[in-house]
Protein backbone atom coordinates (compact mmCIF):
# COMPACT_ATOMS: atom_id res chain seq x y z
CA UNK A 1 0.00 0.00 0.00
CA UNK A 2 1.21 3.65 -0.69
CA UNK A 3 1.94 5.79 1.82
CA UNK A 4 2.67 9.97 2.13
CA UNK A 5 5.28 11.22 4.40
CA UNK A 6 3.19 14.41 4.53
CA UNK A 7 -0.24 12.27 5.51
CA UNK A 8 1.59 10.34 8.54
CA UNK A 9 1.47 10.95 12.39
CA UNK A 10 4.27 13.31 13.61
CA UNK A 11 4.41 11.68 16.72
CA UNK A 12 7.82 10.13 16.49
CA UNK A 13 9.26 13.01 14.78
CA UNK A 14 7.97 15.95 17.33
CA UNK A 15 9.13 13.46 20.25
CA UNK A 16 13.06 13.11 18.79
CA UNK A 17 12.58 16.87 19.09
CA UNK A 18 11.42 16.61 22.31
CA UNK A 19 14.24 14.91 24.24
CA UNK A 20 17.01 16.91 22.82
CA UNK A 21 19.26 17.91 25.24
CA UNK A 22 18.28 21.35 25.80
CA UNK A 23 14.46 20.65 25.15
CA UNK A 24 14.59 17.53 27.68
CA UNK A 25 15.63 19.77 29.73
CA UNK A 26 12.81 22.36 29.40
CA UNK A 27 10.22 19.76 29.55
CA UNK A 28 11.88 18.44 32.66
CA UNK A 29 11.55 21.77 34.62
CA UNK A 30 8.23 22.84 33.35
CA UNK A 31 7.54 19.10 35.04
CA UNK A 32 8.99 19.77 37.93
CA UNK A 33 7.35 23.12 38.48
CA UNK A 34 3.65 21.98 37.72
CA UNK A 35 4.32 18.89 39.29
CA UNK A 36 3.37 16.13 36.35
CA UNK A 37 4.99 13.48 34.81
CA UNK A 38 7.26 14.19 32.15
CA UNK A 39 5.97 11.76 29.88
CA UNK A 40 2.70 13.32 30.38
CA UNK A 41 3.46 17.08 29.52
CA UNK A 42 5.67 15.34 26.41
CA UNK A 43 1.90 13.54 24.64
CA UNK A 44 0.25 17.23 25.70
CA UNK A 45 3.12 19.32 23.67
CA UNK A 46 3.02 16.41 21.00
CA UNK A 47 -0.51 16.39 20.84
CA UNK A 48 -0.94 21.01 21.13
CA UNK A 49 2.04 22.22 19.52
CA UNK A 50 3.24 22.30 15.79
CA UNK A 51 6.96 20.58 14.85
CA UNK A 52 8.39 24.60 14.78
CA UNK A 53 6.96 25.69 17.94
CA UNK A 54 8.15 22.50 19.83
CA UNK A 55 11.86 23.47 18.40
CA UNK A 56 11.38 26.92 19.69
CA UNK A 57 10.20 25.72 22.96
CA UNK A 58 13.75 26.75 24.35
CA UNK A 59 14.26 29.94 22.71
CA UNK A 60 10.92 31.13 23.83
CA UNK A 61 11.20 30.12 27.39
CA UNK A 62 14.40 31.69 27.87
CA UNK A 63 12.78 35.21 26.79
CA UNK A 64 9.54 34.28 28.69
CA UNK A 65 12.51 33.86 31.86
CA UNK A 66 13.85 37.80 31.22
CA UNK A 67 10.73 39.29 30.63
CA UNK A 68 7.73 37.47 30.92
CA UNK A 69 5.79 38.67 34.37
CA UNK A 70 8.23 41.05 35.73
CA UNK A 71 6.11 43.55 37.82
CA UNK A 72 3.44 40.79 39.46
CA UNK A 73 4.78 38.01 41.62
CA UNK A 74 1.55 35.63 41.56
CA UNK A 75 0.95 35.60 37.60
CA UNK A 76 5.20 35.17 37.55
CA UNK A 77 5.12 31.72 39.96
CA UNK A 78 2.16 30.77 37.77
CA UNK A 79 3.43 31.16 34.50
CA UNK A 80 0.52 33.49 33.41
CA UNK A 81 2.70 35.06 30.14
CA UNK A 82 5.18 32.16 30.46
CA UNK A 83 2.71 29.18 29.62
CA UNK A 84 -0.21 31.76 27.80
CA UNK A 85 2.05 34.00 25.69
CA UNK A 86 5.12 32.94 25.22
CA UNK A 87 5.29 28.79 25.24
CA UNK A 88 1.22 29.24 24.20
CA UNK A 89 0.07 25.85 25.88
CA UNK A 90 -2.90 27.23 27.69
CA UNK A 91 -4.97 29.77 26.28
CA UNK A 92 -5.03 33.28 28.37
CA UNK A 93 -8.51 33.18 29.33
CA UNK A 94 -8.22 29.74 31.48
CA UNK A 95 -4.84 31.20 32.74
CA UNK A 96 -6.42 34.70 33.75
CA UNK A 97 -9.33 32.97 35.68
CA UNK A 98 -6.88 30.87 37.68
CA UNK A 99 -4.99 34.28 38.61
CA UNK A 100 -7.92 36.14 39.22
CA UNK A 101 -9.28 33.15 41.63
CA UNK A 102 -5.89 32.72 43.21
CA UNK A 103 -5.39 36.73 43.64
CA UNK A 104 -8.84 36.55 45.52
CA UNK A 105 -7.88 34.33 48.00
CA UNK A 106 -5.02 35.80 48.37
CA UNK A 107 -6.57 39.20 49.52
CA UNK A 108 -9.27 36.51 51.17
CA UNK A 109 -6.40 36.11 53.71
CA UNK A 110 -4.82 32.85 52.37
CA UNK A 111 -0.84 32.14 52.21
CA UNK A 112 0.54 32.94 49.23
CA UNK A 113 1.98 29.65 48.45
CA UNK A 114 -0.78 27.78 49.46
CA UNK A 115 -3.02 30.19 46.90
CA UNK A 116 -0.12 29.93 44.22
CA UNK A 117 0.28 25.96 44.86
CA UNK A 118 -3.79 26.01 44.35
CA UNK A 119 -3.05 27.88 41.12
CA UNK A 120 -0.66 25.13 40.14
CA UNK A 121 -3.61 22.41 40.24
CA UNK A 122 -5.75 24.74 38.39
CA UNK A 123 -3.52 24.65 35.72
CA UNK A 124 -2.75 21.08 35.64
CA UNK A 125 -6.85 21.21 35.61
CA UNK A 126 -6.64 23.25 32.47
CA UNK A 127 -3.69 21.39 30.62
CA UNK A 128 -6.11 18.11 31.41
CA UNK A 129 -3.11 16.26 32.93
CA UNK B 1 -2.99 18.73 16.33
CA UNK B 2 -6.52 18.35 14.81
CA UNK B 3 -8.63 21.85 14.41
CA UNK B 4 -11.91 22.33 11.90
CA UNK B 5 -11.26 25.09 10.23
CA UNK B 6 -13.00 26.58 7.56
CA UNK B 7 -10.44 26.23 4.40
CA UNK B 8 -7.27 24.36 4.83
CA UNK B 9 -4.40 25.21 2.33
CA UNK B 10 -1.36 23.35 2.24
CA UNK B 11 1.44 24.77 0.90
CA UNK B 12 4.45 22.23 0.12
CA UNK B 13 6.55 20.02 0.73
CA UNK B 14 7.47 20.95 -2.86
CA UNK B 15 6.53 24.63 -3.92
CA UNK B 16 8.15 26.78 -6.69
CA UNK B 17 9.10 29.59 -4.31
CA UNK B 18 10.29 27.23 -1.85
CA UNK B 19 14.15 26.58 -2.28
CA UNK B 20 14.23 23.73 0.35
CA UNK B 21 10.99 21.57 1.45
CA UNK B 22 8.59 22.32 3.87
CA UNK B 23 5.10 21.97 4.29
CA UNK B 24 2.41 24.93 5.65
CA UNK B 25 -1.06 23.97 6.78
CA UNK B 26 -2.52 27.56 6.05
CA UNK B 27 -5.99 27.98 7.53
CA UNK B 28 -7.65 30.29 6.24
CA UNK B 29 -11.57 31.97 6.51
CA UNK B 30 -12.17 33.13 2.87
CA UNK B 31 -8.90 34.79 1.45
CA UNK B 32 -7.58 35.45 5.42
CA UNK B 33 -5.29 33.46 7.03
CA UNK B 34 -6.58 32.51 10.73
CA UNK B 35 -3.66 30.16 11.05
CA UNK B 36 -0.85 27.90 9.73
CA UNK B 37 1.11 24.61 11.10
CA UNK B 38 4.25 23.45 10.09
CA UNK B 39 5.24 20.35 8.87
CA UNK B 40 9.14 19.52 8.47
CA UNK B 41 10.88 16.25 8.87
CA UNK B 42 11.54 16.09 4.45
CA UNK B 43 15.40 17.02 4.65
CA UNK B 44 16.18 16.01 7.76
CA UNK B 45 19.98 15.02 8.60
CA UNK B 46 20.09 13.91 11.94
CA UNK B 47 23.31 16.26 11.92
CA UNK B 48 23.94 16.53 16.18
CA UNK B 49 23.71 13.00 16.30
CA UNK B 50 26.38 12.05 14.17
CA UNK B 51 28.66 14.82 15.69
CA UNK B 52 28.51 12.95 18.98
CA UNK B 53 31.51 11.18 19.76
CA UNK B 54 33.57 12.56 16.95
CA UNK B 55 36.70 14.43 17.53
CA UNK B 56 36.99 18.24 16.29
CA UNK B 57 38.65 17.77 13.50
CA UNK B 58 35.78 15.97 12.17
CA UNK B 59 32.84 17.69 13.60
CA UNK B 60 34.67 20.76 11.91
CA UNK B 61 33.96 19.67 8.70
CA UNK B 62 29.95 18.59 9.83
CA UNK B 63 28.71 21.95 11.23
CA UNK B 64 29.48 23.70 7.77
CA UNK B 65 27.75 20.95 6.29
CA UNK B 66 24.53 21.85 8.39
CA UNK B 67 23.90 24.20 5.91
CA UNK B 68 25.25 25.35 2.27
CA UNK B 69 24.19 28.90 2.35
CA UNK B 70 25.68 29.83 5.19
CA UNK B 71 28.63 27.27 5.56
CA UNK B 72 31.09 29.44 7.09
CA UNK B 73 29.54 31.05 9.75
CA UNK B 74 28.53 27.49 11.21
CA UNK B 75 32.65 26.97 10.56
CA UNK B 76 33.19 29.61 12.68
CA UNK B 77 30.76 29.52 15.76
CA UNK B 78 32.37 25.94 16.29
CA UNK B 79 36.26 27.15 16.18
CA UNK B 80 35.41 30.03 18.41
CA UNK B 81 33.59 27.84 20.61
CA UNK B 82 36.00 25.12 20.67
CA UNK B 83 39.08 28.06 20.98
CA UNK B 84 37.16 29.59 23.97
CA UNK B 85 37.02 26.19 25.24
CA UNK B 86 40.69 25.45 25.19
CA UNK B 87 41.78 29.18 25.72
CA UNK B 88 43.52 29.41 22.11
CA UNK B 89 44.34 32.80 20.73
CA UNK B 90 43.74 33.94 17.22
CA UNK B 91 46.75 36.08 15.83
CA UNK B 92 45.35 39.60 14.73
CA UNK B 93 45.59 38.67 11.19
CA UNK B 94 43.81 35.80 11.37
CA UNK B 95 40.86 37.62 13.16
CA UNK B 96 40.63 40.05 10.26
CA UNK B 97 40.58 37.07 7.53
CA UNK B 98 37.50 35.25 9.40
CA UNK B 99 35.73 38.97 9.35
CA UNK B 100 36.48 39.13 5.68
CA UNK B 101 35.01 35.43 5.25
CA UNK B 102 31.87 35.98 7.29
CA UNK B 103 31.17 39.03 5.38
CA UNK B 104 31.13 37.71 2.18
CA UNK B 105 29.17 34.82 3.55
CA UNK B 106 26.66 37.09 4.41
CA UNK B 107 26.80 39.02 1.18
CA UNK B 108 26.08 36.07 -0.95
CA UNK B 109 23.10 34.84 0.89
CA UNK B 110 21.59 38.03 1.58
CA UNK B 111 21.62 38.29 -2.31
CA UNK B 112 20.11 34.97 -2.43
CA UNK B 113 17.55 35.75 0.37
CA UNK B 114 16.74 39.04 -1.95
CA UNK B 115 16.59 37.20 -5.17
CA UNK B 116 13.92 34.56 -3.50
CA UNK B 117 11.88 37.11 -2.68
CA UNK B 118 11.64 39.15 -6.37
CA UNK B 119 11.19 35.68 -8.12
CA UNK B 120 8.40 35.07 -5.30
CA UNK B 121 6.76 38.12 -6.25
CA UNK B 122 7.42 37.75 -9.97
CA UNK B 123 9.99 40.13 -10.39
CA UNK B 124 12.45 37.88 -12.13
CA UNK B 125 14.51 40.34 -13.45
CA UNK B 126 15.96 42.24 -10.39
CA UNK B 127 16.09 38.69 -8.83
CA UNK B 128 18.47 37.46 -12.44
CA UNK B 129 20.58 40.45 -11.36
CA UNK B 130 20.89 39.89 -7.73
CA UNK B 131 21.45 36.43 -8.66
CA UNK B 132 24.47 37.26 -10.73
CA UNK B 133 26.02 39.76 -8.63
CA UNK B 134 26.01 36.43 -5.58
CA UNK B 135 28.09 34.67 -8.20
CA UNK B 136 30.71 37.00 -8.13
CA UNK B 137 30.31 37.14 -4.65
CA UNK B 138 31.12 33.32 -4.54
CA UNK B 139 33.76 33.97 -6.83
CA UNK B 140 35.26 36.50 -4.13
CA UNK B 141 34.53 33.73 -1.58
CA UNK B 142 36.57 30.98 -3.18
CA UNK B 143 39.34 34.23 -3.66
CA UNK B 144 39.65 34.03 -0.21
CA UNK B 145 39.43 30.50 1.31
CA UNK B 146 40.01 28.24 -1.98
CA UNK B 147 36.10 27.00 -2.32
CA UNK B 148 32.77 28.13 -2.94
CA UNK B 149 30.89 25.96 -0.42
CA UNK B 150 32.17 24.04 2.70
CA UNK B 151 35.54 26.09 2.60
CA UNK B 152 36.71 24.68 6.06
CA UNK B 153 38.45 28.11 6.06
CA UNK B 154 38.29 28.85 9.66
CA UNK B 155 40.57 26.30 12.11
CA UNK B 156 41.22 26.81 15.75
CA UNK B 157 44.02 29.28 16.28
CA UNK B 158 43.80 31.01 12.73
CA UNK B 159 42.49 30.52 9.32
CA UNK B 160 43.78 27.81 6.82
CA UNK B 161 45.77 30.23 4.75
CA UNK B 162 47.00 33.82 3.91
CA UNK B 163 45.69 36.46 1.31
CA UNK B 164 47.97 37.78 -0.73
CA UNK B 165 48.57 41.08 -1.25
CA UNK B 166 47.38 40.95 -5.28
CA UNK B 167 44.45 39.25 -4.50
CA UNK B 168 43.19 41.58 -1.83
CA UNK B 169 43.52 45.01 -4.37
CA UNK B 170 41.10 42.28 -6.88
CA UNK B 171 38.87 41.75 -4.35
CA UNK B 172 38.53 45.33 -4.01
CA UNK B 173 38.69 46.57 -7.14
CA UNK B 174 35.21 43.82 -7.31
CA UNK B 175 33.56 45.27 -4.19
CA UNK B 176 33.91 48.91 -6.02
CA UNK B 177 32.28 47.23 -8.45
CA UNK B 178 29.81 45.35 -7.29
CA UNK B 179 28.62 48.42 -4.86
CA UNK B 180 27.99 50.39 -8.17
CA UNK B 181 25.50 47.54 -9.07
CA UNK B 182 24.12 47.21 -5.76
CA UNK B 183 22.97 50.74 -5.61
CA UNK B 184 20.99 50.19 -8.46
CA UNK B 185 19.37 47.13 -7.50
CA UNK B 186 18.54 48.86 -4.41
CA UNK B 187 16.93 51.36 -6.09
CA UNK B 188 14.69 48.88 -8.48
CA UNK B 189 13.61 47.72 -5.16
CA UNK B 190 12.71 50.75 -3.51
CA UNK B 191 10.98 52.41 -6.11
CA UNK B 192 9.34 49.86 -7.63
CA UNK B 193 5.42 50.68 -7.45
CA UNK B 194 4.70 46.88 -8.11
CA UNK B 195 7.65 45.89 -5.54
CA UNK B 196 5.62 48.15 -2.85
CA UNK B 197 2.50 47.19 -3.70
CA UNK B 198 3.29 43.26 -2.94
CA UNK B 199 5.25 44.16 0.24
CA UNK B 200 4.41 47.22 2.05
CA UNK B 201 2.19 46.93 4.53
CA UNK B 202 2.27 42.71 4.09
CA UNK B 203 3.73 40.59 6.99
CA UNK B 204 3.77 42.49 9.99
CA UNK B 205 5.54 41.57 12.32
CA UNK B 206 5.32 43.55 15.35
CA UNK B 207 8.44 44.41 18.05
CA UNK B 208 6.33 42.72 20.77
CA UNK B 209 5.71 39.69 18.98
CA UNK B 210 9.40 39.54 17.42
CA UNK B 211 10.75 39.83 21.17
CA UNK B 212 8.01 37.11 22.39
CA UNK B 213 9.41 34.78 19.70
CA UNK B 214 13.21 35.30 20.40
CA UNK B 215 13.31 36.60 16.77
CA UNK B 216 16.65 36.87 15.51
CA UNK B 217 18.81 38.91 12.58
CA UNK B 218 17.08 40.84 9.59
CA UNK B 219 14.14 39.76 10.51
CA UNK B 220 14.47 41.15 14.35
CA UNK B 221 16.06 43.85 12.85
CA UNK B 222 13.40 45.07 10.64
CA UNK B 223 10.90 44.98 13.32
CA UNK B 224 13.13 47.67 15.60
CA UNK B 225 15.40 45.00 17.58
CA UNK B 226 18.81 45.84 17.86
CA UNK B 227 20.26 42.78 18.34
CA UNK B 228 22.87 41.56 16.65
CA UNK B 229 25.94 39.26 18.06
CA UNK B 230 28.65 41.26 16.07
CA UNK B 231 28.48 43.99 18.88
CA UNK B 232 29.68 41.30 20.97
CA UNK B 233 32.30 39.78 18.74
CA UNK B 234 35.95 41.52 19.52
CA UNK B 235 37.19 42.03 16.29
CA UNK B 236 33.76 44.00 14.88
CA UNK B 237 33.62 45.65 17.94
CA UNK B 238 37.61 46.97 17.10
CA UNK B 239 35.79 47.89 13.45
CA UNK B 240 33.18 50.18 15.60
CA UNK B 241 30.41 47.73 14.31
CA UNK B 242 27.04 49.14 14.73
CA UNK B 243 23.56 46.76 14.20
CA UNK B 244 21.27 48.51 11.37
CA UNK B 245 17.34 48.64 12.22
CA UNK B 246 14.31 49.64 10.49
CA UNK B 247 11.00 50.53 12.25
CA UNK B 248 8.49 49.21 9.26
CA UNK B 249 8.34 45.69 10.57
CA UNK B 250 7.06 44.42 6.67
CA UNK B 251 8.29 42.15 4.09
CA UNK B 252 9.42 45.36 2.27
CA UNK B 253 11.56 46.54 5.33
CA UNK B 254 13.36 42.95 5.95
CA UNK B 255 14.47 43.07 1.90
CA UNK B 256 15.57 46.60 2.22
CA UNK B 257 17.61 45.98 5.46
CA UNK B 258 19.20 42.90 3.61
CA UNK B 259 20.15 45.74 1.01
CA UNK B 260 21.02 48.01 3.67
CA UNK B 261 23.41 44.88 5.15
CA UNK B 262 25.04 44.71 1.90
CA UNK B 263 26.32 48.11 1.60
CA UNK B 264 27.62 47.47 5.20
CA UNK B 265 29.38 44.16 4.76
CA UNK B 266 31.20 45.62 1.21
CA UNK B 267 32.29 48.38 4.37
CA UNK B 268 33.16 45.83 6.74
CA UNK B 269 35.61 44.02 4.04
CA UNK B 270 36.73 47.35 2.96
CA UNK B 271 37.71 48.20 6.30
CA UNK B 272 39.44 45.02 7.63
CA UNK B 273 41.47 45.10 4.24
CA UNK B 274 42.85 48.40 4.93
CA UNK B 275 43.37 47.78 8.69
CA UNK B 276 44.91 44.16 7.74
CA UNK B 277 47.61 43.62 10.31
CA UNK B 278 50.61 41.82 9.76
CA UNK B 279 51.98 38.72 11.11
CA UNK B 280 51.16 34.69 11.18
CA UNK B 281 47.58 33.23 10.40
CA UNK B 282 48.09 30.17 12.11
CA UNK B 283 48.77 30.34 15.68
CA UNK B 284 47.95 26.39 16.29
CA UNK B 285 46.41 25.08 19.86
CA UNK B 286 45.09 21.96 21.18
CA UNK B 287 41.46 21.35 21.96
CA UNK B 288 40.27 20.85 25.71
CA UNK B 289 37.35 19.56 27.57
CA UNK B 290 34.98 21.68 28.68
CA UNK B 291 31.13 23.28 28.47
CA UNK B 292 29.92 26.23 26.39
CA UNK B 293 26.88 27.98 24.82
CA UNK B 294 28.32 30.00 22.48
CA UNK B 295 26.65 32.72 19.51
CA UNK B 296 27.72 34.20 15.99
CA UNK B 297 25.69 36.17 14.26
CA UNK B 298 24.28 33.90 11.04
CA UNK B 299 23.37 36.03 8.08
CA UNK B 300 19.72 35.06 9.40
CA UNK B 301 20.82 36.00 12.89
CA UNK B 302 22.00 34.36 16.05
CA UNK B 303 23.47 30.87 15.31
CA UNK B 304 24.19 29.34 19.35
CA UNK B 305 25.98 26.11 19.63
CA UNK B 306 25.70 23.94 22.77
CA UNK B 307 28.88 21.78 22.98
CA UNK B 308 30.46 19.69 25.58
CA UNK B 309 33.86 18.20 24.87
CA UNK B 310 35.86 15.66 26.93
CA UNK B 311 39.77 15.85 27.43
CA UNK B 312 40.57 14.85 23.95
CA UNK B 313 38.65 17.56 21.97
CA UNK B 314 35.81 14.85 21.29
CA UNK B 315 32.07 16.37 21.21
CA UNK B 316 30.57 14.91 24.13
CA UNK B 317 27.09 16.38 23.55
CA UNK B 318 26.26 19.03 20.84
CA UNK B 319 22.96 20.94 20.59
CA UNK B 320 22.57 23.55 17.57
CA UNK B 321 19.83 26.29 17.63
CA UNK B 322 19.96 28.14 14.63
CA UNK B 323 18.25 31.37 13.51
CA UNK B 324 15.69 29.84 11.02
CA UNK B 325 14.04 28.23 14.21
CA UNK B 326 13.19 31.34 15.37
CA UNK B 327 12.36 33.16 12.45
CA UNK B 328 9.89 30.22 10.79
CA UNK B 329 8.34 30.23 14.00
CA UNK B 330 7.58 33.32 14.19
CA UNK B 331 6.63 33.83 10.40
CA UNK B 332 3.90 31.38 10.46
CA UNK B 333 2.35 32.25 13.63
CA UNK B 334 2.41 36.17 13.73
CA UNK B 335 3.93 37.18 10.12
CA UNK B 336 1.29 35.11 7.94
CA UNK B 337 -1.84 35.44 10.26
CA UNK B 338 -4.45 37.70 9.25
CA UNK B 339 -2.99 38.24 6.08
CA UNK B 340 -5.60 39.46 3.49
CA UNK B 341 -4.40 37.44 0.67
CA UNK B 342 -3.08 33.98 0.53
CA UNK B 343 -0.90 34.82 -2.62
CA UNK B 344 0.55 36.86 0.57
CA UNK B 345 2.04 33.54 2.11
CA UNK B 346 4.75 32.53 0.10
CA UNK B 347 6.18 35.99 -0.22
CA UNK B 348 5.99 36.58 3.55
CA UNK B 349 7.49 33.12 4.30
CA UNK B 350 10.29 34.05 1.47
CA UNK B 351 10.52 37.71 3.23
CA UNK B 352 11.72 36.22 6.64
CA UNK B 353 14.82 33.92 4.62
CA UNK B 354 13.67 30.72 6.15
CA UNK B 355 16.36 27.89 5.65
CA UNK B 356 15.49 24.61 6.37
CA UNK B 357 18.15 23.09 5.61
CA UNK B 358 19.37 24.80 8.86
CA UNK B 359 16.13 23.98 10.96
CA UNK B 360 16.00 20.28 11.07
CA UNK B 361 19.87 19.85 10.99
Amino acid sequence: MTTYLFEQDLITQKYRILVAMRHDSLVRKIARELDIPVQELRRYLIEHLDMIQLENLPARAEMADDHADLGDAIARALGREKYTIYLRILSGAAMDAIVNEVNTRVHAGTPVDDAVAYGRTQVREALKL
Amino acid sequence: MKRIVDVNIPLGPIHPCFKEPIRLKCEAKGERITGAEVELGYMKKGIERIMKGRPWQEVMFLAERVCGICSVIHNMVFIEAMEQISDISVPPRAAYLRVIANELDRMQSHMLANFSYCYTIEHETLGMYLLDLREQVMDELERLTGARVTCAYIIPGGVRCDIPKKEAEALLTTLDRMEADLRRYAGMFEGGPMIALRSRGVGILTLAAAERAHVVGPTARASGIAVDCRTNHPTYQKLGFLPITRPDCDNFARVMLRFDELFQSIGIIRKCLKELPKGIVRGGGVCKAGEIRYSGEAPRGELTYFIRSDEFGRIVEIQIQTPSIMNIEACCHEMIIGSDSIADVTSTFVSADPCVACTER
